[in-house]
Order: structure tokens, then sequence, then C-alpha cells
């Protein structure tokens, strides 16, 4: 007998179906990402770092020295990891995180207010300039975080502190009425 | 002899009357006012008792050093005890109580210690509750604990919000007086990122009770200038409220800012307080300077005020501490309080000058009485007269406050926070900051620069230099003119000789000069001996007042100088900080991250009960209707799986992804048992050891292609075995050519296990997952039906034939469900921890209650597992070592009840029979434990010394937290199946 999955996402009992009000600083959740973890063979990590740069459409979040995540809202993983597998052959490994991250996108002016009550990193624009990424701690749990635009930021978490991410940020949010929901396209 | 409100004056809002309440009674006060400035202006003098006599104390500053009006704001959960009304905002509504007094402040029973104060002397606690010995715990203890501690903690919830927040800046100016002032602005102007912090709800410190006049205008519309110029520069952030409280590693600060302290109904969406933590690449130290106290008779009188805090009150607050001053001077700064107050229309009874001759300035008609001293007070709740002496002659002056001071102190605490001790100035007479390099520089009256044009114009050169330092350049600047400048000059005077009553040198903690000199004379000398035995120093105010005079003091005495005495260790906090500001939103579920497995939905719907399992929430049992207890259900489950089949969550589980040509020889060096020679397609049990030889952790790692594993770590040590193969790989081995990273939470895994586990997953699974086509130890991608892709391993924890299925961890619930809904037919059930945990022990298998670090792969029965070959891996060099392999080692065994209803516990040790009960006899312990439904008795698994040797012997299972002595056979540790047929099956 054949069969058809649902996937879930791990908010999906946590925010509402459809999108509510949006405050001016909102949480925006897609629903589902290409996400890949590329680690560079020994002595490849230049070429992939060149490789990389020149993926077009899809964005790349430092991790570590010669490992990156590949992050894509237009691709499904498994296209984005055919591609990556054909633009960087024979100099990286690839590994689908697409189920295993989840993505917060936090934008709006006082956004770097809310951040300041989780994470340490300076995050003033000339320090962490626009399409910088790095591992930081957001209170309790490590997440990669990517500024995306001046007052946009990009939280990759794994799946399983979502939830508990989420609660914090929240509660970080709180003095400025974040709202939060669903991508509308994601 | 009344405080009262001043006609006019003061940055008080006299249109805004605010209603408070103290010790239950209805008082008023204006906005802009403290609760001490409030309490003045209604002639509210007695404000507190003291900790040790109980001796009726009143305010004595203006700011965060006092040590007298401490009161409880607040009620039940709310209230906030040990409060210094003279930094507390007022506000609307305000409830305020006195502390340390029974029944009342006015009459307290406590007082009575007063009396005895003759037998209260310093360390009497250390001489007097010795003997009898057994008196300690049951008599003094309690009678000492009883009497200690200043105010009092509420055990209820505290119901405010508090948050943490970090913030960054070039330059952190702490202190916004005018030398932090200059300084923001200098920076500001110049470009630097700028913090300007101060503890403070107005901004401005000294100013803003200053009558200098600053570039023509009066300092108070200089600071407003100033501070309006600042607030249009979107480079510098101005905090007010927020005390600076410590100086940390790399340049961090801790700061407490008062959110909402101030307002009667908090807003729900703010914290009451927000604890900072400012990174700062230069801070600049504007703290100003603290008049020092002089130490006299009667100096601790309710109504003895230190001369700039009366000044304070008067002009920045407009009340005066009494309608009748006599001011006790050794310097300059006492004619100036006089000044001011006699400019209010107050009037001066005296002025009492310590100091032969002085080129100061009495106000017209005051008397002037040199080379005097208070010896003296007259009163009994609030001072009513000064008995001075001058040349042996005494006179009492007749007065209703007094207006002491005795000099500068710079408040230099946060630089001498990490370690470096300050230094004594001879010129000064004071202790200065150390230099303590670029991070920290210290301005203004802070390093000894006391006029306000010195302060001034130190606050902008420093930043000037900081400005520089940090590659800005920087504007030009003018130091601003400054009109009626304050002459600071005083001679040190420690002891004001010849008291007739007792002179305090810490008022919080009742230390007076006796006790200090009876410190030095039983040998207490040091500085820091003399504070923990006289106790000067201790408490909330941490010697603010009184440390430099004990310093004085014990030099005096000594006839040294003050520099070999030192001080004593400024360590953070500056002021006291609430532990709910330490805590932020750390609290209740936010103490902790939680993590949830893809299954938790599913394993929800199913009926689990779930139990936390480190930050993971893991299914213990799933209960159904009828079962009352955990055992129940686990032992259906276990029964079910041993006859049919069952699915459990084992997600949780760490998995890493190793790719890499060298990735088989790193993997083979990280285990004690080999890994090089694994075939594609196979799965098998992996021992990781410690250097030490002892076993680290275990797991089954898995050959996915010639370059790719994926090994599967326990779920407690899932990180920990992830940061030891960083380590191995970066430091060990940076040769090999190895990647790896975590996959763990990309996949949904579960187990499924039973004789009937074929059956169910052959009806999902598109390949021929036959024993011939999938044996033991198999492991692959597969192809559910419908086309997911996903991970199955043959591999079994239970003893039974089973499986691991991994899909992506999305689709997890889904697969789980089909899983369930195929294996309905098959008699399937859920099964939890608890299961689990029965199962393998029925079957012999380890976990982390069998390795629990002292344990070695010969002790747990795993002794030829260990690789003779390899030429190395971790842990191989230790274990031959002396004591490892000794014969009488504990080895693991498995026990079972003689008398099959009795009962075996965990943790429980073993004795030979006919042994005494006692820890002398130890022959091993009881790692794991159940009650085996597949055999109707408790089984066990053990650690016994030689246990091997020792199958059929019966040892004595002692548990003494239990009391119970239950005596078992010892025998192999695998109960179920020790053939292996089933998972062969």
């Amino acid at each position: 007998m054949s069969r058809t999955y649902i996937s879930r996402h791990p908010l999906d009992d946590l925010l509402p179906l459809e999108p509510g009000i949006r405050a001016v600083d909102h949480l925006d959740v897609p629903r589902s990402s290409a996400i890949v973890s590329v680690m560079a063979m020994d002595g490849e990590e230049a070429s992939v770092t060149a490789g990389l740069a020149a993926s077009g459409d899809v964005s790349i979040r430092f991790t570590g020295p010669g490992e990156w995540l590949a992050v894509s809202q237009s691709e499904t993983p498994e296209s984005l990891h055919r591609n990556l597998s054909l633009l960087l052959a024979e100099t990286a490994y690839f590994v689908d995180q697409s189920d295993g991250r989840v993505v917060f996108r936090l934008s709006g002016p006082n956004v770097r207010r809310i951040l300041a009550k989780g994470i340490a990193t300076d995050l003033h624009p000339a320090i962490f300039e626009v399409g910088t990424s790095s591992n930081v701690l957001c209170g309790h749990i490590s997440i990669n975080l990517a500024r995306t635009g001046e007052n946009e930021f990009e939280l990759i978490v794994m799946r399983s502190f979502a939830i508990a991410l989420f609660d914090d940020l929240k509660v970080m949010g709180r003095e400025f009425d974040l709202s939060a929901g669903f991508s509308v396209r994601g | 002899m009344t405080a009262y409100r001043l006609a006019s004056g003061g940055l008080i809002d006299r249109s805004a009357p605010l209603d408070f309440r103290f010790d239950g009674r209805n008082l008023t006060g204006f906005s802009g006012d403290t609760l001490a400035s409030a309490l003045l202006a209604n002639d509210q003098l007695l404000v507190g008792r003291s900790f040790k006599y109980h001796r009726p104390r009143g305010i004595v500053t203006a700011g965060p050093s006092e040590p007298n009006a401490l009161v409880t704001i607040g009620k039940g959960a709310d209230s906030d005890p040990n409060t210094k009304a003279t930094v507390a905002e007022l506000y609307s509504g305000l409830d305020a109580h006195s502390q340390n007094r029974f029944p009342s402040l006015k009459y307290d029973f406590g007082a009575v210690n007063g009396l005895l104060s003759p037998f209260l002397g310093a360390g009497f606690y250390y001489k007097t509750f010795m003997w009898p010995a057994a008196f300690w715990e049951k008599v003094y203890e309690p009678i000492i604990r009883k009497a200690a501690g200043l105010g009092r903690a509420v055990l209820e919830r505290d119901p405010q919000a508090y948050e943490k927040c970090w913030a960054h800046c070039d330059l952190l100016v702490i202190g916004s007086g005018p030398t932090g002032l200059m300084a923001a602005l200098t920076a500001g102007r110049a470009g630097l990122r700028v913090i300007l912090a101060d503890e403070d709800f107005r901004l401005g410190g000294s100013l803003l009770g200053e009558t200098a006049r600053v570039n023509d205008a009066s300092a108070q519309d200089f600071t407003e200038t100033v501070l309006a110029e600042l607030r249009s520069l979107p480079n510098v952030t101005m905090m007010p409220r927020t005390t600076v409280f410590g100086w940390y590693d790399d340049n961090v600060f801790g700061a407490v800012e008062r959110v909402q302290k101030h307002v009667a109904l908090p807003q729900a969406k703010l914290p009451v307080e927000r604890l900072w933590r400012i990174a700062a690449k230069r801070a600049l130290l504007a703290t100003g300077a603290e008049e020092r106290p002089l130490v006299f008779g009667g100096n601790d009188r309710p109504g003895v005020i230190m001369a700039g805090a009366m000044r304070t009150y008067a002009n920045r607050f407009g009340v005066a501490a009494g309608k009748s001053v006599a001011i006790f001077t050794n310097g300059s700064a006492g004619y100036r309080t006089a000044a001011d107050l006699a400019a209010h229309g107050v009037e001066i009874a005296a002025i009492i000058d310590s100091r032969a001759e002085g080129a100061d300035v009495a106000p017209d008609g005051v008397r002037v009485i040199r080379s005097a001293s208070v010896i003296d007070t007259k009163g009994r709740q609030r001072v009513c007269g000064a008995v001075v002496e001058r040349s042996g002659f005494e006179q009492t002056i007749a007065c209703d406050a007094i207006a002491m001071s005795g000099g500068w102190n710079p408040v230099i605490h946060l630089a001498c926070q990490r370690g470096a001790k300050a230094i004594w100035s001879e010129d000064l007479k004071t202790f200065l900051a150390p230099d303590v390099g670029n991070g920290l520089v210290v301005a203004g009256a802070a390093a000894g620069r006391y006029t306000l044009a010195g302060c001034l114009k130190d606050g902008a050169e420093k930043a000037v230099v900081i400005a520089a330092d940090l590659g800005f350049s920087t504007v030009s600047h003018t130091a601003p003119a400054v009109e009626g400048e304050i002459d600071p000059s005083f001679t040190a005077l420690w002891y004001s000789p010849g008291a007739k009553a007792k002179a305090f040198v810490d008022f919080q903690n009742d230390v007076h000069v006796k006790d200090i000199g009876l410190a030095l004379r039983e040998g207490f000398g040091h500085v820091e001996h003399a504070k923990r035995y006289t106790t000067n120093g201790m408490a909330t105010d941490q010697g603010k007042l009184s440390g430099i005079n004990a310093t004085g003091l014990l030099a005096a005495m000594q006839g040294i100088s003050p520099a070999d005495v030192g001080t004593t260790t400024f360590r953070p906090f500056y002021t006291p900080v609430a532990f709910g500001a330490l805590a932020g939103t750390s609290r209740d579920e936010h103490a902790a991250p939680v993590r949830k497995s893809p299954l938790h939905g599913w394993a929800q719907r199913n009926g689990a009960v779930f139990v936390d399992s480190g930050l993971w929430f893991r299914p213990a049992y799933f209960s159904r209707g009828g079962e009352k207890t955990w055992r129940e259900s686990t032992d259906r489950e276990v029964r079910n799986i041993r006859e049919n089949a069952g699915l459990c969550d084992v997600s949780t589980l760490g998995k890493i992804e190793v790719f890499g040509p060298d990735a088989a020889e790193f993997l083979n060096r990280l285990y004690c048992n080999p890994f090089l020679k694994l075939p594609v397609g196979k799965a098998r049990y992996g021992l990781m050891l410690r250097e030490d030889g002892m076993v680290y952790d275990d797991g089954t790692t898995s050959r996915l292609s010639h370059e790719h594993f994926v090994m599967t770590t326990t779920t407690a040590l899932a990180g920990g075995v992830m940061s030891h193969m960083e380590y191995c790989a970066q430091v060990h081995w940076p040769d090999l050519k190895v990647r790896f990273c975590s996959s763990t939470d990309q996949w949904a895994q579960m187990a499924i296990a039973g004789p009937k586990a074929r059956l169910v997953l052959q009806a999902l699974v598109e390949d021929d997952i036959s024993d011939a086509a999938f044996p033991f130890l198999a492991a692959g991608a597969v192809t559910l039906r419908g086309g997911l892709k996903a991970r199955l391993f043959r591999i079994s924890f239970s003893g039974e034939l089973a499986y691991e299925l991994a899909v992506p961890a999305g689709l997890g619930e889904a697969v789980a469900d089909a899983v369930m809904e195929e294996g309905m037919a098959h008699g399937i059930c859920a099964y939890g921890l608890e299961a689990l945990n029965v199962l393998r022990i029925e079957k012999g298998h380890v976990t982390h209650a069998e390795f629990a670090g002292r344990v070695t792969p010969d002790d747990a029965g795993f002794g030829r597992m260990v690789s003779a070959q390899k030429p190395d891996f971790i842990g191989k060099r230790l274990s031959t070592r002396y004591g490892l392999t000794a014969a009488d080692r504990m080895q693991m065994v498995g026990l079972k009840p003689v008398e099959p209803d009795q009962h075996i516990r965990a943790g429980a040790h073993l004795l030979r029979e006919g042994a005494k009960p006692s820890t002398l006899n130890d022959q091993g312990y009881v790692s794991s434990a159940c009650f085996s439904p597949t055999l109707g008795h408790d089984i066990a698994l053990a650690f016994l010394k030689s246990g091997r040797e020792r199958y059929g012997e019966r040892v004595v299972v002692w548990d003494k937290l239990a009391g119970a002595e239950v005596v078992a056979e010892i025998c192999n540790p695998v109960f179920v199946d020790p053939g292996n047929t089933k998972l062969n099956s």
C-alpha cells in the first residue's frame, strides 16, 4: 500500500494557521526551508568558499572553519542537495539538515534591542554587517545568526530547541509587542 | 526642632505632590524627591534601628552609601527589604516600613542590647558562645541566627519580571556628574559609541545640588544644556537609574537598571529591573568622591548628617535638615554647607572647626570655634545639642541638626574589583585608584581632582585621549568656566579625642572606636582581620563610609601610615543587586531550554507520561485505561514486546555523520574495538574509552558508504562525544582527512522491536528486509512505500528481533502513526523508557548506570572486544596500568533474589553472607534493578569483586536507605535469550 506522509513543523500547534496582525517587530517562521550542511574536503576550503559565493539564490551561513549551512527558500531539500553536489563535486561533503533545523526571521526597528536580551555579540551594523553570520548563544540555546538586512536577522536553530527558542523570543520581544506567524509564502 | 521643606528652590515639582506611607503614617512629598528627602521634609528623622544595639538612627547621607536609612518597600511577595531611602525614588503610593525594630521604631525591645553593650564588644560571639560545646547547635546558633541579618527576605515567589541584556560601546562613562557629562559630551561629539550610566534617576550628579555657576549659567541649567546635546547624538545612550556594580574580565561591566522600581503599578510587558552586561572598549570612572564622616562621641544620633548631604537636601530637594544647624568640620566643605544653608534662611548654631586656622569665611554673624571638637551629642531619638570641647573647656551648643564633614574619599570601588589595591596619597590623605591600564580610566573627583573646574576639564581631556586611542579624530573643546569654585582642602582627622559617648566608625554594624582598638590589642590588627573581628565594613554598605576611617584609626593607633594598613578588598557588587535581576528570565520553564523529540506529539497522542531526561522530555511509559501504576503499564509493554512488537522513540540518541578518506581510521582510534574493516551496509557496536581507560560512551556506528559513517551516541553524551571528536580531530590527529557534523535533529528515529517487528515493517518498506537480505547488524538506506527515503538499522537493545527506522524529522509523526496502524493487527504497542530499561536489563545490556565512569570494558564483560592488534586508540595506554587489570576488580554480574518475592534496588551494596553491614565489608553495588515480567521476579545488574568467578554463590544485597537486606544469587547477567536466537530470528 502506497502512503503519503505529511510533514509537521515543530511550531504547528503554537502558531495560528492564518496570518494575524503584524506588529512593527515581527517574527516570521517559514514553514519549510532547504538547509544543507556543507563541509569542505581537506584542502578545498578556498575553492568551496568561492563555489558557494557563486551559488546564486542560495544563502550561505558560516558555522565553522570550512563548514557552512546553505539555505534556500525556493529550492526543495533534494534539489538544493543535488545542485550543491554538482557545483562542488569532489570538494565538499553534504548533509541534509532541512528537517533538523528551523529558521526564524526577526525584523523590525527594535530587532537589535530584542536580540540584545539573549545574544552577547555586538550587532551594530558597522560591526555585524549585512551578510554576516555566526554561531552564537541566544540565552541558553546555540543558534546560527545571520544579518539579512539593516533590521532583519535570521536565526537557525536545531529542531528540538525550536519551541524553547520561540518561547524565549516571545519573552524577549514582549516589550515591543513582537508578533509571530508562519511565512505567508513559505 | 524640625526638619522642614523650604519655601522655594530645589529640583522638585511642587505642583506634583505624591502621597506615600512610612510605618503606616500617610505623608506627602513631591515628584523629584527621594524617599529620604520626603521623610526629612516631613520631619521624620528617626528611620531605623542599628543592627547590634538597636540604637535609634536617622538619615546620614543623600546617596548610595547610606548605612542607616534602610527600609522595606512594598508588602508580601512584592516587598523589597534593605532599600536605601536615600536612593529610592518617591512615587505615589509608595509604602515603606522601617526594619530591625519590635514592636515599633519608637519603642524597640532590642534597644536593651544598648544597655548590655559593655559585654557586646568586638569578638563577643567568638569568645562567649564556646562552651558547653553541645549548646552551639541547639541554643546559641538558633539565637544568633534569629538576631542576625538586616531586613527580612520573603519566601513567597517574586511576582515581578526581570531580564538580562547585553550592550556594547566604545566608551562607558560611569557617573553623570561634571566629569562624566564632559567626558560623554566630548566622546559623543567625536563619534564614539557612548553609554552614560548613572545610578540616580536624574542625570547630573553633584551638579544638581551645586551653587557654583558654570559658563555663566546655574549648574543646573548648564547640566540641562549638556544633556540636551547628548540626547541629540544618536551614538550616545543615556542610562539613568542604572548602577554599574562590577568590572569583570574583558572589560565587561555589570549594571542593574531600575526600569520600574519607581512606579506603583509596573507594566507587565516591562521588567522591574534589567541586568546589563556592558562590553566596553574603554570605560571612564567618573563616580566622584564620598564625604568622609567624622568619628566623635554621639555621632550616630538622628540629626547628625553629612555636610554635603545636608547641602544636597537643601539645594536639590528644597529640604532643611533642621532649623538650627551646628557644623563640625575639618575643612572648607563645612563652610560651604554653612553658606548654602544660611542662604536658605537656616540658622547656623556654630561652626566647630578642628583646625587651628583656615582661610574659610563663615556666613555673617556665624560663630566659628577653632581647634575644637564635638565630644558628645544631646537628645534621645533626635539631636538637641552638641557638646563642644576646646582647650579643656566644654560647652553645649543647642542645635537640632549637626552637619559633619571629614574630607573626601574618591569612589574607586570598580577600579579595585579585579585585584589591584588602592594606593594611599599622602597629599590628598586618602586612597586613590591604582593604574589598571587603558580599559578603565579614573577621572575627576574619583581621581582626587575635587574642584568643579578640574572635574569638567579632566572629564573632557580624558575623553579626548580615549577617542584618539580608539582612532577617532576629536573636535576641540573648551573647558567651561566656573564661578564660585569649591575649595576641597581639609586636614585629616581620624578621631575626635575626648569622646564622652560611643564614637561610631561603622553606623550600620555598630562598630565604635573602642572595638577597633580591641581588635588591634587582640591581634586582629590587619585591616582584613579587623573587618571580620569587628564587622566594620560588612553588610549592605560594605564600608562605603566606614572603611577609610577604620584604616586611618588602625594606622593612628599603631603610629604608622595608612599606606601600611591598606584597605579591605573591593569586590562586586558595588551596591546590593536583587537575585531576581541576576536570574533574569531564567526561571520556571525558562530556567533551562526544553528539547522536544520529533515524535513528541505522537507520544502524547498515544498516552505517554513524560520524564525529564537531560533537556529532553522522553516518554517513560504509555498509560492505558485501567492501569493504575507505572509498573502495570511497563509490565504490559515488556510482555507485549517479548510476544508481539513495540515502538519506542529513540530520536534523542546522538547521531553524527562522519566523512572522509580517513573516516574509518578516525573511528578506529576513537573506539577501543576495531572499525577499520567494517563493511559498507553494516552496523557495529562501539565502545569509546577515556584516556584513563574507563568507558566513556557507547553506541552503534554504521558504514553507509566507503567514506561515510553514521555514528550514534547515548542521549546524555551526544554533545560530549561531538566535542571529544572535535578535540581529537583538531588536536590529536590533525593529519587525518575527516569531517563530521551532527544530524541528531534531522532524523526521527524509532525502534521497532519484538518477534513481529519484521511483519510490521515489511508492510511499509519497499526493500526486502528478510533475515537473508537484511540480517542482524545490517544498515542502509531504504525506501518506504510511497517513495519516502529512510534509513534502516537492524540493531537491538531489547534482545528481540528489532530495527531502528530513521525518517526526516518532520515526517516522524506521520511514519510512527503508519507503523502503529500497520502494527495494530500484530498487537504492536508504544513503549517508553521504563520498558526499554527492563528489556535491556533482562538482556544484560548496559547503559550509563553501568558505565558510570569507573568501569573498564573488562569490568562490564567487554574485555575481549578491546583490540590488542590496533597500534593505538584513546584509552589504550592506560588500560594496562596497575589496578585496572587486578583480579579482584568489581565485575558485572546478574543477581536474582533467592526468595522470588523479594526486591532489589539499584544503589544497594553487596556483602558476603554473615558479614557485618558496613562499607568496610563492601563487595560491590547494584547498578540497575527491575522487576522482570518475563521471569516473574526481580533481577539486577551489579558490580561485584571477582564477580564472574562467583556465579552460583550468594550475597547479601544491603540497602541501608530502605533498611533492607535481601539474599541474592549471583548469575550470568544475560537473563533472557543468552543464545541470541531471538535477535537473529
